[in-house]
């Protein structure tokens, strides 16, 4: 049967090692649980010639078209957008692109000020200590002062050179009197803390090579393991346990050989990111709690979110150097990021500016098309005109929570272990379509005051689910939320959720650097009324 | 390792030219150097497209004609000449010959240097942001 852990933590990445690192270091006795491995930093192809066409496949986002037998695959049948992850140690802070936004203020108050969605259980004062905290603990580059903002603590790092696209992209904004200012990133421009200074190779969305950017498996897991916290790899959750009392008192896991495990402990913490965690939840509870633990809302798996993502690609005669990393931004705009419903729509998105990548691009995904639209003198003429010569301005549309847009357990599909795999019922709202219409049209405005020779749209990328949220939503009212303000479950109250589930709203901004300062305050809300808490024996 | 029989290979290389033909000062697939053994490389590493690949390179008919056999192959199996067009031009772009003539030189290091960082401030470019003043909405306000 094994030891009762004091904390049991589902899922190693960015939340799970969060978490790990700051109760262990507090005295608290850990297990983590991660079904994936250990990657380490010489198997990732940044610095090798194939990184393209790796990309494509065993490096992936989506973890349907890696298949490997680590992630679980996932049913999108039924879904505009491709949820996108990573199953390993660091979870998919090895595969992110590492821009290291914060909310806007307006962020935890849209009922009040847009009339949508719902409030947040508390304000940015509230997380501000904590996104401060973060940044130190990842290492982030950034420059203060940027106006879309409240004054905040710098980061701890300069920032990274914003290169030549973003100076042409700031040019262009500069002419039209728009917002612009260099991103933030957790990527260090100097070394830092036993990482390496960021070399620029573009490759962040493939894995760094270079041990440069803040993935959890170089910043978190390192001081968690040193102070005691255990890390089991290749351990599938398949169900959190319930004792008598109604409390969490454990989970079962499979092994690699297939052998069944529980791990019991005093308080469980399901950090499986917003699709993983209720695909768990809506596996758990059993006859007591049925259509799932934590569910007396029935809002488990609901509400998800996932930032569409619509962009803009402007060719430029002079040479850009545009494979140059980072390969996420070099400058983001919050110019059109509040609501002015004159628009048509309410809330807005963020902007970023970023680089095109390498000669390779897309290739396969030209079949069908008449052959000498892609391919014969094309094909050069084409590779010519965007390598090298073209950026991106990137849109991360702020989706709204609606009940319908839902993670599901699939009928059919299982994981290698059989354990049934989610499934994504998710649509684009109008709200959404109108918003990113609104912004492509900005964007195109943007791109020739840059001086773009041609530009090109993406209305929708169907691979763009790459942040995942909403489908355990935090609030005061235990009818309308599943958690409360510290990611405690309303109905359990030793099962915690510290992961992009609780989001109540999206933002416009990419969420990790929110999904990292929430498990912070949890965790230290924790450590802090250790002795008033329930646990289970 | 010859991940191709000849006569499938064949078939790659004459539809290769057809896809990637000398043009706009870059060479043709098969001008672009070893690319038999690039394409083993790449099978090695995408084990995965061989299926695919032999398939389609089997319905290429026993003398006909590569630029023909192309536009075939688009109608009937696009698919197919999907993974061939991706077979291909992976190995091409992975030439360090085609790769010189582009100027790339792979996701190479290049590490910024202290005079790279805050230019926009050296030249001004940032100042007109600085000078309009905060845009963020505080919510106690409205
Ligand atoms: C390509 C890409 C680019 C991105 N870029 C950015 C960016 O630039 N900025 C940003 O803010 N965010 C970005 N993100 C999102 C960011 O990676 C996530 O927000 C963040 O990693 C989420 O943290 P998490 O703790 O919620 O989950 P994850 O980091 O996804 O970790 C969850 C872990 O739980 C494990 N797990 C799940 N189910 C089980 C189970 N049943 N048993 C055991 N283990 C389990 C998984 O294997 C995984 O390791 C990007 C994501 C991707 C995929
Ligand atoms: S650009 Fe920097 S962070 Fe990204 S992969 Fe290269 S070295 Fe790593």
């Amino acid at each position: 049967m094994g030891e009762i852990a004091e904390v049991l933590i589902i899922g190693a990445g960015a939340s799970g090692a969060v978490a790990a690192k700051h109760l262990a270091e507090a005295g608290v006795g850990v297990v983590c649980l991660e079904q994936g491995r250990e990657v380490s930093s010489d198997e990732f192809y940044g610095d090798k010639p194939e990184w393209e066409l790796m990309s494509q496949r065993l490096w992936h986002p989506n973890p349907n078209v890696r298949g490997l037998a680590t992630d679980y695959p996932i049913d999108t049948s039924e879904s505009d957008v491709n949820p996108l992850m990573f199953a390993g140690v660091g979870g998919s802070t090895l595969i992110y692109a590492a821009h290291w936004q914060r909310f806007m203020p307006s962020d935890f108050r849209v009922r009040s000020l847009d009339g949508v969605a719902d409030d947040w259980p508390f304000t940015y004062q509230d997380l501000e200590p904590f996104y401060d905290h973060m940044d130190v603990e990842m290492g982030v580059s950034g420059l203060a002062g940027d106006p879309a903002y409240p004054p905040m603590t710098p980061p701890p790092l300069p920032p990274l050179p914003i290169g030549r696209i973003g100076r042409l992209a700031a040019k262009g904004m500069n002419e039209l009197g728009w917002h612009w200012w260099p991103a933030p990133q957790a990527i260090p421009s100097r070394a830092y803390r036993g990482r390496s200074q960021c070399a620029r190779r573009g490759t962040c969305m493939q894995g760094c090579p270079e041990q440069a950017k803040a993935s959890t498996d170089l910043t978190h897991w390192p001081d968690a393991i040193a102070h005691g916290a255990q890390l089991i790899t290749g351990a599938r959750v398949r169900e959190i346990t319930v004792n008598a009392q109604g409390l969490a008192s454990g989970a079962i896991w499979i092994d690699r050989d297939g052998v069944e495990h529980h791990q019991r402990a005093e308080k469980v913490i399901v950090c499986a990111n917003g699709v993983g965690t209720p695909r768990l939840l809506l596996l758990s509870g059993g006859d007591r709690f049925a259509g799932g633990l934590a569910n007396s809302s029935g809002l488990v798996g609901r509400n998800l979110m996932m930032h569409p993502y619509a962009a803009t690609v402007g060719y430029f005669d002079e040479p850009l150097d545009s494979w140059l990393g980072p390969a996420g931004q070099a400058i983001h705009s919050m110019q059109f990021y509040e609501t002015d419903k004159s628009r048509g729509f309410v809330r807005g998105a963020k902007w970023n500016a970023m680089p095109t990548g390498g000669p390779l691009g897309m290739r396969s995904a030209y079949g069908g098309a008449p052959l000498e639209e892609a391919w014969g003198e094309n094909l050069h003429r084409a590779t010519q005109k965007r390598f090298g010569h073209s950026f991106e301005w990137g849109i991360i549309a702020e989706d709204l929570p609606d009940p319908e847009n839902r993670v599901v357990l699939d009928d059919s599909l299982t994981d290698t272990d059989g354990i049934p795999s989610p499934k994504i019922i998710y649509r684009n709202s109008d709200n959404t379509e109108k918003l990113i219409a609104f912004h492509l049209d900005r964007q195109r405005e943007a791109m020739e005051a840059a001086g773009a020779k041609s530009i090109s749209t993406t209305t929708l990328m169907r691979d763009c689910g790459w942040h995942l949220m909403g489908t355990c939503r935090m609030g005061n009212d235990p009818e309308t939320s599943v958690l409360d303000q510290w990611g405690t479950s309303h109905d359990v109250p030793n099962l915690h959720v510290l992961d992009g589930s609780t989001f109540v709203t999206s933002s416009g901004f990419n969420p990790t650097a929110t999904i990292c300062a929430i498990a912070l305050r949890s965790v230290m809300h924790m450590i802090e009324t250790r002795a008033d808490q329930r646990v289970a024996s | 390792m010859n991940a191709l029989s000849d006569t499938r290979r064949a078939a790659l290389n004459a539809i290769g030219d057809v896809l990637i033909p000398a043009a706009l000062g870059m060479p043709r697939f098969t001008d672009a150097g070893d690319v038999d053994a690039m394409v083993d490389h790449v099978l090695a590493l995408r084990p995965e497209l061989t299926g695919s690949l032999n398939q389609a390179l089997d319905r290429v008919g026993a003398g006909e004609a590569a630029a023909a056999a192309a536009e075939r192959l688009n109608r009937e199996d696009p698919d197919g000449l999907a993974t061939i067009g991706l077979v291909a031009s992976s190995a091409y772009y992975m030439m360090p010959e085609v790769r010189q003539i582009m100027g790339y030189r792979g996701q190479e290091q290049r590490p910024a240097t202290v005079d790279e960082e805050h230019d926009y401030m050296r030249d001004n470019l940032l100042q007109p942001v600085i000078d309009r003043g905060p845009i963020y909405r505080d919510p106690d306000s409205g």
